[in-house]
């Protein structure tokens, strides 16, 4: 199993990976130091800055980058052959599945945990100097990560399904997009998994619990759809011809 | 020369899903009107008193992100029908420059956002209609939003093209096409000089022409350096 996500990782290495992990901070530092949005309520400082960051970043942003990380993960074996070469090998289909899902699932870890960095920056930039809410901001962090566990999964489906890039990208795009309108709505917006993402990174929730979204709601939307997803492009995988 | 290349392009577009995507834009766009009047249509009837602007209004909020987005997947398809199985080599040897091969990807793929744009106007007009927004349709503001991103959107169009023809691989394109969809939704905060503000008819001045004026000419500014950049490039 080791040697499998050793043999994804380097792979993915050539694979201008880290020009596409580094556009996570990027982007938070765009958000942030482009934000001015300011209220007359005393509350501390990096609330407001967290507040309009996480909004674009965790509605539109980071659903949309696993698409693109899954494709990238089946770049290889969808060019001349690659899933001839790889299942070849002496790895089992299921082995191979679970090891790019890991893969995946740690960078969009790296690229919360740079985004994190992003805030900090730009707080530092801004010159906040009240103190850094660090439970709240963990919670945001590990909480939009926790939030696209279901949606690595059915891109990565996706990906392993379709050959070209822009087929996965516009099944993302299709369940992205209304997600806008879904948080919106107090009715559906907790049962969408495309507004997971923005649900458990939304400082404003309610904070007794360990993430922003109480734990049914957790467990049915996000766990339903991963083992929904998961499954399904696990089963795939196992029947699809190469 | 160049009236065959199309023909050959249209031809390759054929069953691979174009034509479905640039029937979805537009009914997405409208579509999210139908959920969000479904839900709430008298509270959004309150809103204003010209029912018809406020419905323009609503469905333009998503008409530059369906149109950006549509740009990213539409020029990456159109590269991968190359790419994937590798006839960029074999396109190119035949007795036809490369300049029109370019142009020819470019007049398809603007031809297909061109028929979105209309359809987005007729899906926009008899949702208004079915929705009976009063008797005073705005006819002119419904060609405004319908077409003016279109033309506002042509240099994102060259750009996405230009990286989406020369990148080997795709995700490249995609990932500066999701920046520009960031930059797109926060348009607002956008200075006036950045393409991605453009479709969503916002400037300084308040006169939305200006920004299909721009469109049009960075549009074509773009188009030659893309295309000249893609002929100087080696085929692989």
């Amino acid at each position: 199993m080791l040697s499998i996500l050793q043999a994804e990782w380097y792979k993915l290495r050539k694979s201008k990976i880290l020009f596409i992990i580094f556009v996570g901070p990027l982007i938070g530092l765009f958000l942030g130091l482009t934000s001015n949005l300011s209220i007359d309520v005393a509350i501390n400082e990096w609330y407001l800055s967290l507040f309009s960051m996480n909004l674009t970043y965790a509605l539109l942003f980071l659903p949309l980058i696993t698409g693109i990380l899954a494709s990238i993960i089946c770049r290889y074996e969808h060019q001349a052959g690659g899933w001839k070469q790889l299942l070849a090998l002496p790895v089992t289909r299921g082995k191979v599945f679970i090891a790019k899902y890991v893969i995946l699932m740690l960078i969009v870890l790296a690229i919360q945990l740079l985004y994190l960095g992003a805030v900090y920056v730009v707080g530092m930039i801004k010159g906040i100097t009240d103190p850094f809410p660090l439970e709240i901001v963990w919670k945001s962090i590990f909480g939009g990560w926790v939030a696209t566990f279901p949606l690595v999964a059915l891109q990565l489906w996706m990906s392993i399904l379709f050959k070209s890039f822009a087929a996965p990208f516009t099944v993302n795009v299709i369940f992205t997009l209304p997600s806008i309108l879904a948080v919106n709505s107090e009715r559906f917006g907790p049962y969408y998994p495309w507004a997971q993402p923005f649900s458990m990174m939304y400082i404003g929730g309610n904070t007794d619990d360990i993430f922003f979204v109480p734990w049914d709601q957790l467990l049915t939307v996000v766990g339903g759809s991963f083992v929904l997803f998961f499954l399904g492009g696990y089963l795939y995988f196992q029947r699809k011809s190469v | 020369m160049i009236k065959k290349l199309l023909s050959s392009d249209f031809l390759k577009i054929k069953r691979k899903g174009f034509w479905f995507l640039t029937f979805l834009g537009p009914f997405g766009v409208v579509a999210l009107q139908m959920v969000n009047y479904g839900v709430r249509k008298d509270y959004l009837l309150q809103q204003s008193d010209n029912d018809w602007d406020y419905y323009l209004l609503n469905v333009s909020t998503f008409t530059p992100l369906a149109l950006v987005l549509g740009i990213v997947i539409l020029t990456s398809f159109m590269a991968s029908l190359e790419n994937e199985t590798n006839a960029w080599k074999q396109l190119i040897s035949l007795p036809v420059s490369k300049m029109s091969v370019y142009l020819s990807k470019f007049t398809v793929l603007a031809f297909l956002l061109l028929i979105s744009s209309f359809i987005l106007m007729l899906f926009t007009l008899a949702y208004g209609v079915f929705l009976d927004l009063g008797e005073e349709i705005s006819y002119f503001e419904l060609f405004k939003f319908s077409f003016y991103p279109y033309f506002a959107g042509l240099p994102i169009l060259a750009l996405q093209l230009w990286i989406a023809t020369v990148s080997q691989n795709q995700g490249i394109p995609i990932t500066i096409g999701i920046l520009g969809v960031i930059f797109t939704y926060s348009a607002f905060i956008l200075p006036d000089w950045m393409i991605w503000k453009w479709p969503s008819l916002i400037n300084e001045w308040n006169e939305p022409i200006i920004n299909v004026l721009l469109g049009i000419g960075v549009g074509c500014l773009l188009y030659i350096v893309g295309m000249f950049d893609f002929t100087r490039r080696d085929v692989k």
